[in-house]
C-alpha cells in the first residue's frame, strides 16, 4: 500500500448550493507521512477542502485518499482512517461526557468494550488530559477543549490527521502545548492555520490557498521567503 | 458564564448514586405510580410514602433545600387548579373560616392533588439529580424508550447552554449598541436575534452531523454495553418497592386478615 500517495486531488470543483465557488480546480498530492500546513486568509476555501478529504462533501472531480477512490463503499474505511478535527471544539464534543466522546469512534468501528478502553485512556494520556474521561465537556476550559477534540480522532488511530485551525483562540502555553502533541503523533497531517510561524513548526510543505485556488504548493522555507507572494494573499501585512 | 446542571450532584458518592440507573428507574416510578393511585384518605400511606422519600434523600446525600426549592416550582400549578375546589359545594360538611365555607370533600380534593403532585415532582427531582444524565438516559434505553427521545434529550442536555450563551452574547452585543427607543424597534430587534439564533442553532446543528459523520457515526447512537442490574440493584428495588406496595394495600391487607 505504501507507494499510494496519501492524497492525490485531481480538478476539483466545489460549489456551495448558494452558488459561491468555494473550490476551483484543485490539484495536490499529499505523500505518507508529510505535514502539510494548508494557510490562506479568510474566505479561501480551506475549511471546504479539508472537508471533502473524508467525504462530508463532495465536489467534481478526482479525490483519492490512501489510493481509496472517496464514494459510498469507501467512505467507512476513510473515515476511519482520516481523523477530521473541527475548527470549533464545541461541535466536535456532543457527547454527555469526555470519556463518550473520545469513544464515540471507537464505538462505531465495532472494537470491543476493553479495546475501546484502552484506547480512550490512550488518547487522553497524549493530550495530557488523563483522568478527564468522566468530566462533561462544557465544564472544560477552550484550551482542553481543544485537545479532547483531538483525542477523540486520535482514539481511532487515523493514518491522517487533518485539523483546523487547532491553536486558533489558545494562549501561547495553550498553542505550545498543541504544537507539541501534534509533533509527536508520527502520522500524515494536514494542519489549517494562519499563523505562519506555527506553520514553521509544524510542517515541511505548505499550500496557500486564496479565492479557492492553490496558488503556491512547495516547501515551506521556500514559501516563507516569498515576501510578496505572501503579501499578495493576506498572509502577513506590509 | 455560570450554569447549572439538572444532574450537579449525581458525582456525590453515595449508595442511591451507585445503583443501576434501571433500578432508580423502577423504584422511583414504582413509588410515584403506588402514590398516585392510593386513596385519597389513606393519610397514613401517604405519610409513609413522603418518609421513604425522605430516607432515600438522606441516603443520596443530595441537600434538602436542593430538592424542595425545584419541587415548589410546580406548586403554582398544582395550586391554580386545585385551589378553588374546597369552595365548591360538596357533600360531606362543611367548615366555617373567617365567613368563608369551605367544604370537605373539596378540601380532600386538594390535599389529594397536591400530595400526589408534590411526590410525584419531588420524586422524580430526586431521580435526576442522583443519577448522572447520561446513565439515566442510557437506563431509559435499555427499558426500551424509543431512541430518538434519548437522543434528543441527550443532545438538549449538550447543547443547552451553547445555545444560551449564543443568546447572552447576542444581548450583549445588541445593548452595547445602546438598544433602546420605541417597543416597536425593540420587537423588530428581538425577531431578529430569535431568527439569528435560530439560524445559528441551525448551522450548528450541520456541523455538528458533519463531525459525528466523521467519526463513523452511521444513524445510529450506540453505547458501551452498559452495567447489569446486580444483587445490591435487586435489594434495594424489592426492599423499596415492597415497603411502598405494604402501605398502598395495608387497608385491604387488614381486611383480609381480620376476615371480614
Ligand atoms: N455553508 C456554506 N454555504 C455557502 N457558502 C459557504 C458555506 N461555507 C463557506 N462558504 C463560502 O465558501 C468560501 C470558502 O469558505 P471556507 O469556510 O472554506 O473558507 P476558509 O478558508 O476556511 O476561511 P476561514 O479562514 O475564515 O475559516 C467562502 O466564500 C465562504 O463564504
Ligand atoms: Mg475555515
Amino acid at each position: 500500500m505504501h507507494h499510494n500517495k496519501a492524497v492525490e486531488i485531481k480538478n476539483l470543483h466545489y460549489k456551495y448550493p448558494d452558488g459561491t465557488m468555494a473550490l476551483d480546480d484543485i490539484n495536490i498530492t499529499i505523500e505518507h507521512g508529510e505535514s502539510v500546513a494548508l494557510l490562506g486568509p479568510n474566505g479561501a476555501g480551506k475549511s471546504t477542502l479539508i472537508l471533502h478529504l473524508n467525504g462530508i462533501l463532495r465536489g467534481n472531480g478526482e479525490i483519492k485518499v490512501f489510493g481509496l477512490p472517496v464514494n459510498k463503499h469507501t467512505l467507512k474505511e476513510i473515515r476511519r482512517r482520516v481523523g477530521l478535527v473541527f475548527q470549533d471544539p464545541d461541535d466536535q464534543l456532543f457527547c454527555p461526557t469526555v470519556f463518550e466522546d473520545v469513544a464515540f469512534g471507537p464505538i462505531n468501528m465495532g472494537l470491543t468494550k476493553e479495546e475501546i478502553s484502552t484506547r480512550v485512556n490512550k488518547a487522553l494520556a497524549s493530550v495530557e488530559l488523563e483522568g478527564f474521561g468522566k468530566r462533561s465537556a462544557y465544564h472544560l476550559s477552550f484550551g482542553q477543549k481543544k485537545r479532547v477534540a483531538i483525542a477523540t480522532v486520535l482514539s481511532m488511530e487515523p493514518d491522517m490527521l487533518v485539523l483546523d485551525e487547532p491553536t486558533s483562540n489558545l494562549d501561547p502555553r495553550g498553542r505550545g502545548k498543541i504544537i507539541k502533541i501534534l509533533n509527536s503523533l508520527p502520522v500524515t497531517k494536514v494542519v489549517v492555520t494562519h499563523n505562519l510561524n506555527e506553520a514553521a513548526k509544524l510542517c515541511k510543505k505548505a499550500i496557500i490557498m486564496d479565492k479557492g485556488r492553490i496558488v503556491a504548493d512547495e516547501d515551506i522555507e521556500k514559501v516563507l521567503s516569498n515576501r510578496p507572494m505572501l503579501e499578495a494573499h493576506g498572509l502577513i501585512s506590509s | 458564564m455560570k450554569h447549572f446542571f439538572i444532574d450537579k450532584y449525581s458525582e456525590i458518592k453515595s449508595p442511591i448514586n451507585d445503583l443501576n440507573a434501571r433500578a432508580k428507574v423502577i423504584i422511583f416510578f414504582a413509588l410515584i405510580l403506588l402514590c398516585a393511585t392510593t386513596p385519597p384518605n389513606a393519610f397514613l400511606a401517604f405519610g409513609g410514602y413522603y418518609l421513604i422519600l425522605s430516607g432515600i434523600l438522606l441516603v443520596s446525600k443530595v441537600p434538602l433545600g436542593f430538592v424542595l426549592k425545584r419541587t415548589v416550582v410546580a406548586a403554582p400549578f398544582v395550586l391554580m387548579v386545585t385551589l378553588f375546589i374546597p369552595f365548591m359545594e360538596g357533600g360531606g360538611g362543611s367548615y366555617n373560616l373567617w365567613g368563608l365555607t369551605l367544604h370537605r370533600s373539596g378540601l380532600i380534593v386538594l390535599f389529594n392533588v397536591s400530595v400526589k403532585a408534590f411526590f410525584g415532582v419531588a420524586a422524580l427531582t430526586l431521580l435526576t439529580s442522583a443519577t448522572p444524565f447520561n446513565e439515566l438516559m442510557d437506563g431509559l434505553k435499555q427499558m426500551g424508550v424509543p431512541k430518538i427521545f434519548i437522543t434528543t434529550a441527550s443532545f438538549m442536555y449538550r447543547y443547552i447552554f451553547v445555545v444560551v450563551n449564543e443568546a447572552m452574547r447576542m444581548k450583549r452585543a445588541r445593548d452595547s449598541r445602546n438598544f433602546e427607543g420605541k417597543w416597536i424597534w425593540q420587537t423588530r430587534t428581538i425577531g431578529h436575534m430569535i431568527a439569528t439564533l435560530f439560524l445559528r442553532s441551525y448551522e450548528r446543528g450541520e456541523r455538528i452531523y458533519s463531525a459525528m459523520l466523521s467519526r463513523g457515526y452511521d444513524g445510529e447512537v450506540k453505547s458501551l454495553g452498559k452495567h447489569p442490574i446486580v444483587f445490591k440493584d435487586v435489594v434495594f428495588i424489592t426492599l423499596i418497592i415492597s415497603l411502598a406496595a405494604l402501605l398502598r394495600f395495608s387497608h385491604a391487607l387488614t381486611k383480609l386478615i381480620s376476615g371480614s
